[in-house]
């Protein structure tokens, strides 16, 4: 599996909770069908395997009873401070699905998770971008924020101001 | 061939017309003149622009104007968007998970570590 090329995006967030119980709310299926799934959606854990290689298939269902999969396949585990998945909508059987929001873009998300603790709180970071993309799709991410020239003021600025906020 | 908004702007070429013409309109030949590649090669990525819907040519009398259409570049942060509220929402909820796991645990006296 290709490691990500692209610029990766970061979303952080502190927990009052210690790093063994985040870690093992994130990573048992116990857990995940607690919290894992959009709000109203009835949230049903199919696996979890949690090993390198191994596969979390889960189905959220809608309150009209739409059924929507996706699946982590996990890379890499260190607990309770690091997990590497990749992530990605899916079927029933756990093949991979394009997004139904936006069917071209991407297929897969590299994500890294790491928790640190301090003083009995926990800082969650996660670190995301497409992976086994097009080259087309990379050289997008890749060239994007350098490429905010003059001429796209308006569409461009606000892409780069936003981006400039969440990736750092 | 798939042809969309991410294709488009991938290449550095594309991306140099559609800086040239994002303010103002300009002559075909006047954007193609402003290249040391071949006018075909140009044209070509004007095509190439054109099917992803971020360039139109218009005529006026017997000049072939190009003019952007940069609504579509929206579909990149899109991708960023969905992936920031989809995880920014999961987390609250595991926030939300937690502090009740926490409370819980607390009543019954059970301490996690």
């Amino acid at each position: 599996m290709s490691k990500t090329d692209l610029n990766e995006i970061v979303i952080s967030r502190e927990f009052n909770a210690p790093r063994e119980l985040v870690f093992k709310v994130f990573t048992e299926a116990e857990h995940m069908a607690h919290w894992w799934g959009p709000k109203g959606f009835a949230m049903e854990v199919a696996r979890l395997d949690l090993r390198p290689g191994g596969l979390f298939l889960y189905c959220m269902r809608s309150p009209n009873g739409q059924a929507m999969w996706g699946r982590f396949v996990y890379h890499e585990i260190v607990a309770p401070e690091r997990v590497v998945f990749v992530n990605s909508f899916s079927d029933e059987q756990g093949g991979i699905t394009p997004n139904p929001w936006l069917p071209n873009y991407p297929l897969e998300v590299l994500n890294t998770l790491t928790l640190t603790e301090q003083d009995g709180k926990t800082t969650f970071t996660l670190k995301g971008g497409p992976i086994n993309a097009t080259e087309e799709q990379i050289n997008v991410f890749n060239s994007i924020r350098p490429n905010m020239e003059q001429g796209f003021k308006g569409t461009f600025d606000q892409l780069d101001e936003y981006l400039a906020k969440i990736i750092s | 061939m798939r042809r969309d908004v991410f294709q488009a702007i991938a290449d550095p070429t594309r991306r140099e017309i559609l800086n040239m013409i994002a303010h103002e309109s300009l002559n075909v030949n006047s954007v193609a003149g402003h290249f040391d590649v071949s006018r075909a090669a140009i044209y070509k990525h004007m095509k190439i622009l054109t099917e992803c819907g971020l360039l139109v040519v218009t005529q006026q009398g017997r000049e072939r104007y190009c003019e952007a259409k940069l609504d579509r570049l929206s579909e990149v942060s899109d991708w960023i968007e969905q992936y920031r509220k989809f995880w920014e929402d999961r987390l609250d909820a595991l926030d939300s998970y937690l502090m009740e796991l926490q409370a819980k645990n607390k009543k019954k006296g059970k301490v996690h570590k």
